[in-house]
């Protein structure tokens, strides 16, 4: 597993990519943005790790029409 | 009166449509200054309606119902209780709203939510928080919010929410009212403001299993022109709901009593709830489902860029415009990874898969709908079980595991703590709606936590 700081982008990057995508916030939206991706990143990566990558992602609208 | 009651009485002749409408009218005038339950009441329409309704049209003859306002209603006003859609004018009726005229519903007025339909406290900064009838210092739960209290005070038997990771069954929770979260697919969404196209799902909200069971019958089926519903046909719910619990199979979700935070006294309550199923004639098992809990990260990974996506006009031309809650949530979905909504859908379909064999050996899960009873306007973080945690992160437990698997999860009322109500989650296979609210209607038969009204009610 990387360390945590590994996958945490840094405020200017988070910046270039919101104004990439045409939006433009505040410093403190974007801090906000980082915390919450200091929580979610280490779980993406877990998931990343655990989930069968030959497995094709559920339905558009449906998780799994046959599963339930 | 419930809905099915008003129903039946419009259909003898007791009262007209517009008496009826009348009547919920002026409930709403003289009452809802203390809830806040409406953003956009329609009285001159209403009454016309009303007027101009046929003699027989269909089994909501003459009904007032209120709709969330993220539901469209042509010529109204759409805000999404948002500064972005202050002046926002459906242009037509979303197919839900096309389903209810037809069925004869009276289209009573716009009904407070969480801005956007994206959080679970119906506290817009734009236009005010809706108040908890049983105590007006409290939340009512969210995203429907206005929609659990118009039907908590009795200012309409029955309303529309839209549920996305909790929005109807949370509000009926904490107001005290019966909300169904159909399977995603069964209802059209078109016409709704989406949060998240794979998750959301609009659905109803009245005092009793029986009235939701009329209104989603009522809304639900394949619409042609929108490609998010299923082409299954499901069972009827009205139909065979007095059918009772002997000789189903009930499990109990143990985590969700045993292993996260929960306030005791709710718990009592549900358990209590699950042993009347067991009297009623139920086989009732505790089952362990902690692989559940994934579902609650995988909702966030998929829920997120969805949202983001479908507001990316507005927050580029908006983002001030949002509350710091739902701008905060939306940039978060902006700027994960574009790895992370593929992740999300795999690990979707993987925890369905591993759902399957809980859905094949039981017919209904039963587990605590929150884990708290309404906390107080502002009071963030709450204390669940002696534990001080943020109100949302409190909740996803108990709701995003059936929003990630798309089943159909009824909330009923099944007790009090100090004085508030507190809901039971009875969760069915995909498309069955129709034994889930079944459940419901055999346990508000055998108990009165459904007709408990607030203290002001009327």
């Amino acid at each position: 597993m990387e360390p945590e700081s590994s996958l945490v982008p840094s405020l200017d990057e988070l910046r270039a990519l919101a104004r990439a995508q045409g939006v433009e916030p505040t410093d403190a939206d974007l801090e906000g943005v980082l915390g919450f991706l200091r929580t979610v990143l280490p779980s993406l990566r877990e998931l990343e790790e655990a989930t069968q990558r030959d497995v094709p992602p559920a339905g558009m609208y449906l998780p799994d029409p046959e599963a339930t | 009166m419930t809905l099915v009651a008003l129903a039946a009485a419009i259909e003898r002749g007791d009262l007209s449509p517009r008496e009826a409408v009348e009547d919920a009218l002026d409930r709403i005038e003289r009452r809802d200054a203390a809830y806040n339950s409406f953003i956009t009441v329609r009285a001159e329409e209403a009454l016309a309606e009303a007027d101009a309704l046929p003699a027989k049209t269909g089994p909501l003859h003459g009904v007032p119902i209120g709709v969330k306002d993220v539901i469209d209603v042509a010529g109204t006003l759409t805000t999404a209780a948002s500064k972005v859609l202050a002046d926002n004018v459906a242009t037509a009726d979303a197919t839900v709203v096309m389903r209810l005229r037809r069925a004869g519903a009276v289209i009573v007025g716009k009904l407070n939510t969480h801005e956007f339909a994206w959080g679970a406290s119906t506290t817009s900064e734009a236009f005010g928080p809706a108040r908890n009838p049983w105590d007006t210092e409290r939340i009512c739960g969210g995203s429907s919010g206005g929609s659990g209290a118009a039907v908590a005070a009795g200012l309409v038997p029955g309303a529309l929410g839209t549920d996305t990771a909790g929005s109807v069954r949370i509000p009926a929770a904490l107001c005290g009212v019966t909300g169904i979260r159909p399977t995603t697919g069964r209802v059209p969404n078109r016409g709704v403001i989406p949060v998240s196209w794979t998750y959301d799902t609009v659905g109803p909200l009245a005092r009793t299993a029986e009235d939701c069971a009329l209104l989603l019958d009522v809304i639900a089926g394949p619409d042609p022109t929108d490609p998010s519903t299923t082409p299954s046909m499901a069972e009827p719910c009205l139909d065979g709901i007095e059918r009772g619990v002997d000789g189903l199979r009930v499990g109990v979700v143990s985590h969700l009593l045993d292993d996260v935070p929960l306030d005791p006294r709710v718990g009592t309550a549900v358990e209590e709830a699950i042993g009347e199923l067991a009297s009623l004639g139920a086989t009732v098992e505790r089952v362990d489902a902690r692989f559940l809990r994934r579902a609650e990260v995988v909702q966030q990974l998929v829920m997120l860029p969805e949202a983001a996506e479908a507001h990316l006009p507005w927050l580029r031309t908006r983002l001030a415009d949002y509350g710091a809650d739902v701008r905060a949530r939306l940039l978060a979905g902006l700027l994960l990874p574009s790895s992370a909504p593929v992740t999300g859908q795999r690990a979707r379909r993987a925890l369905a898969h591993e759902a399957r064999p809980l859905f094949e050996r039981y017919d209904v899960l039963a587990a605590p709908e929150m884990p708290i009873v309404a906390p107080r306007i502002g009071e963030d973080p709450v204390e669940v079980g002696g534990e001080r945690i943020a109100y949302r992160l409190s909740l996803i437990p108990f709701n995003s595991p059936w929003s990630c698997l798309g089943v159909p999860t009824v909330s009923v009322p099944c007790g009090l703590v100090g004085g508030l109500p507190v809901g039971l989650a009875l969760t069915g296979r995909r498309l069955g709606e129709a034994t889930v609210l079944r459940v419901a209607h055999a346990f508000q038969q055998a108990t009165d936590w459904h007709e408990r009204r607030p203290p002001d009610a009327v």
